[in-house]
């Protein structure tokens, strides 16, 4: 049986739970609820299905923002950086309270992905625009044709800006671009050579942002100047079959160079692979050995090369056989996005309506964003054009972990069970234990709080161990009872309430506290 | 990111986080304001330690602290007869004939034979709570039975003891975490209005990892998955992310227990571990550990042989633990410097159940030792022919004792024991003071609040400068928190005439509400 065998029997909950994880960050309890029993091929469809642009981010009144000129309303330039700096940092907020309320889609986790994979960032950018621009873009293309979307890409002013395309003139190259372009976004390293870098960064010549940080200007876009682009023939080297992408003039030159030149690398057998191999690092797990070269990358590949369509080869993978190999249940550490978004969802903690409740729906967005960042996943802004580490480096997802980020993730995690009325968080576990089949029994009460909690289930000693020792340490099992009764028969006594309260908030962080809790 | 706020981070969690010798040299904040400069004075003047032992699901303190001057009422068959105590197995005390300890507590008798063990009987609080954890929180917070507070006794001496915490720790002059517990869970008496005053170290098998001993519990094995690899990783980052983890490596490595401990028994394990990190020269202000099982609802004794049976396992452990941590730190010559406290959520009822057990009851002794106690036996043995509903009566509040420690161990000022017990005014009981003759008079400290005659028979007076600017209120109750009328007048700006004559002989309560705080005195009625 091959690896990339469809998966035929329906989904069990952990199955699902395990999709929905690697896929949206997490699941909802109902989302859980609703997908569980379903095929494989069936909630995939649904994951995969296109769906509408979000509405544009707002500041603290409401209004659209990408719409007015650099540093709206301010005159003065240090004020004007300073606006946009807080438009960004909106951007992002944005772009967490999306992750946060999404829907049953992979829009956001392949938004991400791709975000994390044509790294520009914010920071060297400094146009809120062009970062919400770029968004746009990412977004639209994330389940489309990988070909269109290198194109794109390539043209996207803020990419320009970011790896200094827009310096890129003729007689004066700067070969940046020409480079990541084949290094990190398209065929990887070693399949091309300095020769390569040299012509590319030839045919990319002549393309600039316009009305980049511009006061006057709010429009903002992309403009390709025949005067600044090299019209000589570009020479690529034997790794590209000594293609020669012909030099022209005219308006037309650069859209239909940059054709040439996207066609002929990913005319490559390498590319498909490459970008399959971060896909599968991205949704499964970092170890590809030869046999999952063989048998989980190769096919994937062919089946991207067939015209690069991106939905077919995601399709291909999660109804895989493979994809659900026990082995591989909990097979990452979670990202902090998994982990943030992730709790926020598995409670069912979703971020206040920006329309109706600003205040809280501001602070909700900043927190889950900035917890993110302090973790060490700023979204937008990489380290490097390299993207996340933990996606590419030796050692992989264990370099999210040390133990400052793990002190990090527990505070969150403390923070979350503790609850902000400001942010409009409230797990309430005592309403959470309600929803246990039978509350007063700690056996049931731990056995189904931790069911979907995990990727796998906890052994028995774990569990024994969360009874005696953290939700009623000291005290014979039957007391949990008598407790939870002493409440449940006086529901208005808030010193009752309280009293277990305490106790399920203790055992909860507790259990948010557990290594398997990191476990993706 | 800067140690500090690295610190706050940490001191809100279970496995609290610093990088195991990572962070190399200390943190070297200059004590450069005239407040650091007083706090280091402090610090360096007053190395007083306070360890608390919770005895966890409500200990029966009857059988623990025995009365032999009734104990044909104690060993009735309609009484205890099922689970009493032989009273000739009974352990004496020194100069008090009346009173007696469990057979298994002989290291507790020595230590009260050698003046180091204080029996505060029959303590509680008004209105009890028969919940476990109800009544712990009580405890915890040192609040009323009818209200809540959503921060610790212990917390907020923290916080109103060292300016700035959590922020601004650890410093200089408190490299150290100032409170440690050893508990998979933090304590609701840590919890200040910010995050958890106290460093919870998991287990002593958590302690021995990172004090780099050998763990005696070997974890299960992972499996050989990536899931398996990435949580065996995530473990072994916990252990090294244990907040202070560098600071505690040192002092354990620095101290050592100069005594055999007993063994299987989970108490002396930790104290074990409290011992070692004081004789390291760690400088924690508070240590706290639990000895759970109390909850003896059935089988307290064995039906052939009263004194021995699960209860008596227990106190045999709560004794010989204490026992041979006292030993060990007088061995280290820390005996002056540290003073123990025990408490249970709640006693057990005075009559024992047909299983012999016992169920969920109100007051109970509590014991404190140290070198620094002076009164060896506040109140008396419990009236078992007063009971309400079963239950042995109260003598002492419970923040009496609380009050009695911040103020004369832990050198607290009276405002701010008076913010810690949430602006409430307790008297100071003799734990550490010489035995004033009752009778005459009694003053809550530092209040200047005098009660004269104390006890009294048909009147008494109420002095304090206080009364200057007004009463609004004077709230008389007995100790079931039952609230009787007052009948007072004003006699001059600082006295106030209240006439007992409707009240039945017993103790009170009396507060005064005055302009400027309430203040709370005991009133003993005798008639």
């Amino acid at each position: 049986m091959a690896l990339l065998d469809t998966h035929k029997t329906p989904l069990t909950t952990a199955q699902v739970a395990h999709l929905l994880r690697r896929t949206t960050f997490g699941h909802t309890p109902s989302l859980l609820s609703s997908l569980s029993g379903k095929k494989a091929e069936d909630i995939i469809q649904i994951l995969l299905t296109d769906k509408p642009a979000p509405a544009p981010p707002t500041d603290e009144n409401g209004q659209t923002f990408h719409d007015l000129p650099f540093g709206f309303p301010e005159t003065v330039d240090a004020d004007k950086n300073k606006n946009d700096g807080k438009k960004r940092a909106r951007i992002k907020w944005w772009t967490a309270g999306l992750m946060v309320n999404q829907p049953a889609s992979i829009l956001e986790k392949m938004t991400l992905f791709w975000q994390n994979h044509f790294v520009s960032t914010a920071t060297v950018v400094s146009d809120a625009r062009f970062i919400y621009r770029q968004s746009q873009l990412l977004r639209k293309y994330a389940l489309g044709n990988f070909k269109t979307f290198v194109v794109e890409i390539t043209k996207d002013p803020a990419m320009l800006l970011y790896l200094n395309g827009n310096q890129n003139v003729v007689g004066k190259p700067n070969e940046n671009y020409g480079r990541e372009l084949q290094e990190l976004f398209t065929i990887g390293r070693g399949n091309y050579d300095e020769n390569d870098v040299k012509a590319a960064s030839k045919v990319l010549t002549g393309w600039r942002p316009l009305n980049y940080r511009s006061a006057a200007q709010a429009d903002i876009g992309v403009e390709f100047r025949p005067a600044s682009h090299d019209t000589t023939d570009k020479v690529f080297s034997a790794s590209y079959q000594n293609t020669v992408i012909k030099g022209r003039t005219g308006a037309t030159a650069g859209e239909e160079e940059l054709n040439e030149l996207i066609n002929m690398i990913l005319a490559q057998d390498e590319t498909a692979r490459f970008i399959v191999r971060k896909f599968y690092r991205w949704f499964v797990q970092a170890d590809i050995s030869p046999q999952i070269e063989t048998e989980v990358i190769e096919p994937l590949a062919k089946v991207f090369r067939k015209d690069y369509e991106i939905k077919p080869v995601l399709q291909t993978l999660f109804r895989s056989n493979h994809f659900y190999d026990e082995n591989l249940i909990g097979s990452q550490i979670k990202s902090p996005l998994d982990l943030i978004v992730g709790t926020m969802r598995i409670f069912n903690q979703i971020a206040p309506d920006s329309g109706n409740d600003r205040t809280s729906y501001d602070l909700f967005t900043q927190y889950v964003y900035s917890q993110a960042k302090v973790q060490q996943m700023d979204i937008f802004d990489q380290p490097t054009v390299f993207g996340w580490r933990p996606y590419y480096d030796t050692d992989f997802y264990e370099i999210w972990i040390n133990s400052t980020t793990l002190a990090l993730r527990g505070s969150f995690t403390d923070a979350i069970v503790k609850g902000s009325n400001a942010m409009k968080i409230n797990i309430d576990s005592v309403n959470l234990a309600k929803q246990v089949s039978e509350p007063s029994d700690p056996v049931i009460l731990i056995n189904e709080l931790s069911e979907n909690m995990y990727p796998f289930a906890l052994t028995q000693e774990q569990k024994d161990y969360l009874i005696d020792q953290v939700l009623i340490p000291g005290l014979p099992r039957y007391e949990w009872q008598l407790e939870w009764q002493a409440y449940t028969s006086d529901p208005t006594n808030n010193a009752k309430r309280n009293a277990v309260k305490l106790k399920l908030n203790s055992l909860l962080q507790f259990m948010l506290r557990l290594a398997e809790y990191q476990m993706g | 990111m800067k140690r500090r706020d690295f610190i706050q981070y940490a001191t809100s969690s279970f496995f609290l986080p610093l990088i195991l010798d990572g962070f190399g040299a200390k943190a070297h904040t200059k004590a450069t304001t005239p407040f650091m400069k007083a706090m280091q004075q402090i610090a360096d003047a007053n190395d007083r330690i306070l360890v608390v032992i919770q005895l966890n699901g409500g200990n029966d303190g009857l059988n623990m602290v025995l009365p032999l001057d009734q104990y044909s009422t104690y060993t009735a068959s309609n009484f205890r007869g099922n689970i009493a105590i032989p009273e000739n197995k009974v352990l004496k005390l020194n100069g008090k004939p009346e009173t007696g300890l469990h057979p298994s507590m002989t290291g507790l008798q020595t230590l009260y034979n050698e003046g180091k063990l204080s029996i505060i009987q029959a303590a509680g609080y008004a209105n009890p709570s028969f919940s476990h954890f109800r009544a712990s929180d009580i405890w915890f917070t040192a609040v009323d039975s009818d209200k809540i507070s959503t921060s610790g006794w212990l917390g907020r001496y923290v916080e109103n003891t060292y300016d700035g915490f959590p922020d601004n720790y650890p410093s200089s002059s408190n490299p150290d975490p100032l409170a440690i517990q050893i508990s998979s869970i933090s304590s609701t008496a840590f919890v200040t209005s910010s995050a958890s005053a106290a460093l919870a170290i998991q287990d002593p098998d958590t302690f021995a990892k990172i004090v780099g001993d050998k763990p005696n519990i070997i974890s299960g094995d992972l499996p050989d998955t990536p899931a398996g690899k990435y949580t065996a990783f995530i473990r072994q980052q916990q252990i090294s992310s244990v907040a202070y983890a560098g600071q505690l490596k040192i002092a354990a490595g620095k101290g050592k227990n100069l005594v055999t401990y007993p063994t299987q028994n989970t108490l002396a394990d930790q104290l074990k571990i409290v011992s070692r990190l004081i004789a390291g020269g760690l400088q924690t202000k508070i240590y706290y550990v639990t000895l759970g099982g109390f909850d003896t609802h059935s089988n307290q004794v064995n039906a052939g042989d009263t004194s021995v049976g699960s209860h008596a396992d227990l106190l045999s452990k709560l004794s010989s633990g204490i026992k041979a941590f006292m030993d060990d730190l007088k061995a280290q010559g820390n005996d002056n410097k540290v003073v123990g406290m025990t408490f249970s959520e709640f006693g057990r009822r005075a009559i024992s159940n047909g299983s012999r057990g016992t169920d969920h009851g109100w007051a109970s002794p509590l014991f404190v030792f140290g070198n620094a106690v002076k009164t060896q036996m506040i109140g008396k043995n419990p009236n078992l022919k007063d009971l309400d509903n079963n239950n042995i009566k109260l003598q002492t509040d419970f923040r009496q004792v609380y009050a009695s420690i911040l103020t004369d161990w832990m050198g607290a000022s009276e405002a701010t024991v008076k913010t810690i017990l949430l602006d409430k005014t307790f008297s100071i009981l003799p734990i550490f003071r010489q035995q004033q003759v009752l009778g005459t008079e009694t003053e809550v400290p530092g209040t200047n609040f005098k009660i004269y005659p104390n006890p009294a028979v048909g009147e008494t007076i109420l002095e304090s400068d206080k009364f200057n600017g007004g009463i609004s209120d004077l709230q008389l109750s007995d100790m079931t928190g039952r609230n009787y009328s007052s009948r007072w007048s004003q006699l001059s700006a600082n006295k106030i005439r209240l006439d007992l004559s409707n009240l039945p002989s017993g103790k009170y309560l009396v507060c005064v509400e005055t302009r400027q705080e309430p203040i709370v005195g005991t009133l003993v009625v005798s008639h």
